[in-house]
């Protein structure tokens, strides 16, 4: 039996669900477990490695120094780097707010000064080149395991290309777009969540960022429009998750 | 071909009888939509549907699909063929079908598909246009073969074409429910049929079709368009007559996995790459032209890739109609 992979998960500036997410694969833990060794997790383990990680799993925003110096650490010491969740590969919500730190710091704290060390939220493509981003807020925890057992067995795992319409007309929802005027991002955003807002009869809002490539959000904007919202509205509800794109 | 007419009274007791062929899957109303689901009695029907989402190739083509299963290191083939009754099919759905067929019962044969194939009980139902249907103009509005029963709208019962042996057994097994059809019964059918035909809002001009596309293939109106689609593969989706799709593994457990095929769409930027890097269709242009030319051009001598149904346009979140953007193609030739 070969020697097992070495796991680091990283967290920096989050709300910590996409760490935890991690745990609730529940059972199929066990399977990553036939390959990997839980080296880093402050989740799941008093271990904190000092050593090489075969594959390092990072969550979050960088929006301190203390997440920047933890992700320049998790990629030197690390082979194979997944931004994992929409905080690492799109910046997300808090990556939204488009104002310089100090400004938001006063707005919020009536005080510019920052002994948090905080910078401006950005995700984790931003600074470091990374190997795999897998985006969603939280993301689909079957599509990390599919993930990390390809590259268990020496496959690269596969890029979705494809847009939330295509999952939600496998399963044959009804399409909140055209039925019902719901605001629904799902033809401009990236796929892989199997739908799951429309599923509630809800619209997509966007949480995997853009479909990567020739995506058309003018035609989608316009869409939105003729149906009733209005310009902030709509602006608003395509720059929620992802100010940045990997 | 045989016809014999079903009274109304009878109705119910032959759609219970068909529970003996297998599972009865028909079209049920889910919120704003329609859906071929697994049917138990006849009030969950709903007869006057006008499409489906999805067409009935879901039940050959599964929407997601187990090819194989890899197990203790061997590979286990998925081809199941339990035999079930599509009840309620229009004539669009059934011409879609036989498109399909040309595709995967032609050498080589798709396993999965024609054990599937082979199982199913087909049973049409006639219908009335709503403003997307243009099937009249396609010729696909009415269906000679591919069904094994269709049932066609009375106004006391149904009369009932045969279409093939399995259905003339039905026929003889159930032969108390039946009556001879009568002349009356006769005029009224073909009543129902003129209506029909003179309900019909859209068409599309068949006549010069595959040389149009021939001369328009840089027509600006491609362009146009182009930059309204999302590229989003909604009409891919719903489409009775797209048959490309995406194989992918999937793994179950640390040692097991699928290999699974999921409907894919030629709007997604993977769709014309190939080894090496190239890309035959690089562009949302050339990704939304080459739709129309796979319904309308490619192999005119086998009959358009189209039945009418206006699923595409029902579903296109941009409103992008298939008829209209054809005739604005021919237009920008005059």
């Amino acid at each position: 039996m070969m020697d097992k992979l070495k796991l680091g998960v990283f967290e920096l500036t989050d709300c910590g669900g996409c760490a935890l997410n991690l745990l609730f694969l529940y059972e199929r833990l066990f399977d990553l477990l036939e390959f990997y060794e839980i080296e880093e997790f402050h989740m799941a383990t008093s271990l904190s490695g000092e050593g090489h990680y075969d594959v390092a799993l990072v969550t979050g925003t960088v929006s301190t120094r203390r997440d920047l110096d933890l992700l320049k650490e998790a990629r030197n010491r690390s082979e194979y780097l997944i931004a994992l969740g929409t905080c690492a590969t799109h910046g997300s919500v808090q990556g939204s707010v488009e104002l310089p730190i100090r400004e938001k710091l006063k707005a919020v704290y009536g005080d510019e000064s920052n002994p948090m060390h905080a910078l401006d939220p950005k995700p984790v493509v931003e600074y470091v080149a990374v190997d795999f981003a897998l985006p969603g807020c939280p993301y689909d925890k079957r599509e990390a395991f599919q993930a990390l057992i390809d590259i268990a067995k020496g496959i690269e795992p596969v890029k979705k290309d494809y847009p939330v319409c295509i999952e939600c007309k496998l399963n044959e929802y009804e399409c909140v777009l055209v039925k019902k005027g719901l605001p629904c991002l799902g033809p401009i955003t990236l796929g892989g969540c199997n739908a799951v807002c429309v599923r509630s009869g809800l619209g997509c809002i966007g949480c995997r960022g853009p479909l990567p490539g020739e995506v058309n959000p003018a035609s989608e904007y316009e869409i939105l429009k003729s149906k009733g919202y209005d310009d902030e509205y709509i602006v608003r509800k395509f720059k929620t998750f992802a100010r940045w794109e990997p | 071909m045989r016809y014999i007419k079903l009274p109304s009274e009878n109705f119910e007791t032959f759609f219970n009888s068909l529970k003996e062929w297998g599972k009865v899957y028909g079209p049920v109303k889910k919120g704003s939509i329609y859906s071929f689901q697994e049917v138990d009695e006849v009030a969950e029907l709903a007869l006057d549907y006008t499409r489906t989402i999805l067409p009935p190739k879901k039940f050959f083509v599964r929407p997601r699909d187990t090819m194989f299963r890899l197990k203790d290191g061997r590979w286990e083939n998925g081809v199941e063929g339990e035999k079930f009754v599509l009840f309620g099919l229009h004539s669009c759905d059934i011409h879609g079908l036989k498109i399909l067929d040309r595709v995967y019962l032609n050498e080589p044969v798709d396993p999965y598909y024609k054990a599937r194939r082979d199982a199913a009980l087909i049973v049409g139902i006639s219908c009335m246009p709503d403003e997307y249907c243009f099937c009249k103009s396609l010729g696909t509005h009415f269906a000679m073969d591919g069904f094994d029963l269709f049932l066609h709208e009375l106004p006391d019962g149904w009369l009932v074409r045969i279409g093939s042996v399995r259905g003339h057994e039905i026929a003889w097994e159930n032969e108390e429910l039946f009556e001879d059809v009568t002349d009356e019964d006769l005029k009224h059918f073909k009543e129902f049929e003129d209506r029909r035909a003179n309900a019909f809002q859209k068409e599309i001009p068949q006549e010069g079709l595959a040389d149009m596309l021939d001369l328009a293939y840089n027509s600006p109106v491609w362009k146009d368009y182009a930059e309204k689609c999302l590229a989003c593969g909604n009409c891919n989706m719903v489409c009775p007559t797209c048959r490309c799709y995406e194989v992918c593994d999937r793994w179950v457990d640390a040692y097991s996995s699928v290999r699974e095929r999921r409907y894919d769409s030629c709007f997604m930027e993977s769709h014309g790459l190939v080894a090496g890097g190239h890309n035959f269709r690089p562009t949302r242009l050339d990704r939304f032209r080459h739709r129309y030319y796979c319904k309308s051009y490619f192999d005119p001598s086998a009959g358009f890739n189209c039945v009418g149904c206006g699923r595409c346009d029902e579903f296109c979140p941009a409103g992008i109609e298939h008829v209209k953007v054809l005739e604005e193609v021919r237009g920008s030739l005059r």
